[in-house]
């Protein structure tokens, strides 16, 4: 199967394109609508260069040709919730053209090249659900700065369509250019797919519009896959259509066939003056790009000597990366050992407790100290771990529920020899095989003196200590 | 010049043509575009494509929220309203 994606990411700007109004999810319907938004005769929209600016970021990120000539359009076609009769669109001059992604597929890197990317309006919201003969119309969404990313047919299965979507959405978020929250619409994908054999010249494409998860990436994509090649093999031919994913049955269907086939007759808007971008504006954006995902990765790496699969893990979210900088920034134990924390017990104390990462960042100190007890060998690994809750929960200071748990740990190397020596009495059989170059038996030792200081003894101490006396 | 295709004309600009009057329009619109087509005389082929007649460039505002409206002066110019929203008659994809 061949894959094509056009991405919409609605961009985090404060207000819209080419209006003042609020660009603001979940406000009172018909809130953030002014009269150009709204369509009305003669107003005149005017260009938001805080668009201009994320798009450019965007083609930093992306590593495409930032076009210093760029052209909107009108795209026409009525729609009631598109008050204009039409959306400004870049057609033939886009912002951006010629970038590239590399996505993980099958163990290797590969290289999704993308066509192009361009600014445009998102539409209003229609609601047909609440009156039989009516529809509601909240227009609050008119003209939210969307950037249009379009790839190349170089995605060949699922997995790597939501791999391509995955990491687009990572590195958007990143350089902050949108927030990619995909359940409110923030980023929303076009599959174009067809399916050849091996070797063979592309076949007729469907396009299904407008999967907001990656779950519907999947299903979508899985079902029309099946869907043109039992039509195929029945020996029948596919009708390019637009389709529509169905989330209740998982199903795809091509939309009410029109009389006629769309004509957006784009022509430039002569309301809009071509944007011209200079040198000097693109050279004083490119220092304020944030550090991209891949980059960190290989710091966490290299710098941080963390381990690929905990970076990873690290990295996936930005929330993540924010934290643990600043648990870092906050004290002098190893980011390896802080990073092993923070996506073992404390992601599982989040995810159990539906805590967001970002709860995390007014703790950290707190956690540090934590980690600093454990480190210093004061508590065992065991009582961090036993007071990590109460930490994350917000019952008290480690230093405090150290005492008041009874969990510091022993370190005192006459009170360890005492337990030690007590330990020993009677087990001279074990002290012989010792002797005679079994290792397992120090395990067993170990056990004994630390269950013997009710779990407080320094496990390294008692070890070090055993060892001397062993050998005695 | 190409035939006008005065239906498939009218369905994209959304209007309802009487069908006696549809030779009349297309004529008009033929005619119009043959007044248009005697730019193509000229020979443009070391012109650069222009986009707009002013040759300068797009005036861009700083990304700043203002409002100077509120949700009732947009309203007022609904067909119909049905709380804060635009109530028009059923329009399904």
């Amino acid at each position: 199967m061949v894959i094509g994606l056009e991405v919409h990411a609605q961009l985090k700007t404060s207000s819209k394109l080419f209006s003042s109004s609020p660009n603001q999810f979940g406000s009172e319907p018909n809130e953030n609508v002014n009269f150009i938004d709204s369509g009305m005769p003669g107003m005149l929209p005017v260009l938001n260069y805080g668009c201009i600016e994320k798009a450019i970021k965007t083609g930093f990120a992306l590593d495409f040709t930032i076009n210093k000539y760029s052209v909107f359009e009108r795209k026409n076609y009525f729609y009631p919730d598109l008050p204009q009769g039409y959306q400004i669109s870049q057609f033939e001059f886009p912002i951006l053209t010629e970038g590239f992604i590399n996505i993980d597929a099958d163990e290797r890197q590969k290289k999704i090249r993308i066509e192009r990317a361009h600014l445009e309006q998102d539409a209003g919201k229609s609601i047909h659900d609440i009156d039989p003969k009516y529809s509601f119309i909240d227009l609050n969404r008119v003209g939210t700065p969307l950037l249009e990313i379009v790839s190349y047919p170089d995605l060949s299965s699922a997995d790597e369509v939501v791999n391509y979507m995955s990491s687009l959405r990572q590195i958007l978020m990143y350089i902050d250019v949108c927030d990619g929250n995909m359940q409110e619409g923030s980023l929303r994908a076009d599959v174009n797919l067809s399916v050849r054999k091996p070797g063979e010249d592309l076949g007729t494409r469907c396009e299904i519009k407008n999967l907001n998860s990656f779950k519907f990436i999947r299903q979508a994509i899985e079902y029309e896959f099946q869907r043109q090649i039992e039509i195929l093999e029945n020996g029948g031919t596919i009708e390019q259509n637009t389709m529509l994913f169905d989330t209740s049955s998982g199903e795809t269907r091509a939309m009410r066939s029109k009389e006629f086939s769309h004509d957006y007759r784009y022509f430039p808007d002569p309301d809009l003056l071509p944007v011209n971008i200079t040198q000097e504006q693109i050279d004083k954006i490119k220092p304020t790009l944030e550090e991209l995902p891949h980059e960190k990765l290989e710091r966490y790496i290299n710098e941080f000597k963390i381990e690929k699969n905990i970076s990873k893990i690290i990295i996936s979210e930005k929330d993540n990366t924010k934290v643990f900088e600043k648990m870092i920034s906050e004290t002098d134990v190893s980011p390896k050992v802080i990073a092993s924390w923070l996506v073992g017990d404390i992601f599982a104390y989040v995810k159990e407790n539906n805590f967001e990462v970002l709860d995390l960042l007014d703790r950290t100190k707190l956690i540090m100290d934590l980690l600093k007890l454990v480190s210093e060998d004061v508590i065992s690994n065991k009582a961090g771990k036993e007071i990590l809750p109460k930490v994350l929960s917000g019952e008290g200071n480690p230093n405090e529920l150290v005492k008041e748990m009874g969990l510091e740990q022993v370190s005192d190397t006459s009170e360890l020899e005492k337990i030690i020596d007590e330990a020993l009495v009677g087990e001279d059989e074990n002290i012989a095989k010792f002797q005679g170059g079994s290792d397992r038996v120090l395990g067993y030792f170990v056990g004994k003196c630390l269950k013997a200081s009710k779990g407080k003894g320094n496990p390294k101490l008692i070890n070090k200590i055993l060892i001397e006396k062993l050998q005695k | 010049m190409s035939d006008i295709d005065i239906k498939r004309i009218s369905y994209l600009a959304k209007l309802k043509l009487p069908l006696e009057k549809e030779t009349f329009y297309a004529n008009s619109l033929k005619d119009i575009i043959k007044w248009v087509d005697n730019l193509k005389e000229i020979d443009t082929s070391d012109v650069k494509p222009l986009h707009n007649v002013t040759e300068s460039t797009e005036s861009i505002r700083a990304d700043e929220i203002k409002k100077d409206n509120s949700v009732d002066d947009v309203l007022n110019n609904a067909p119909e309203r049905a709380n804060n929203f635009f109530k028009v008659p059923k329009v399904v994809e």
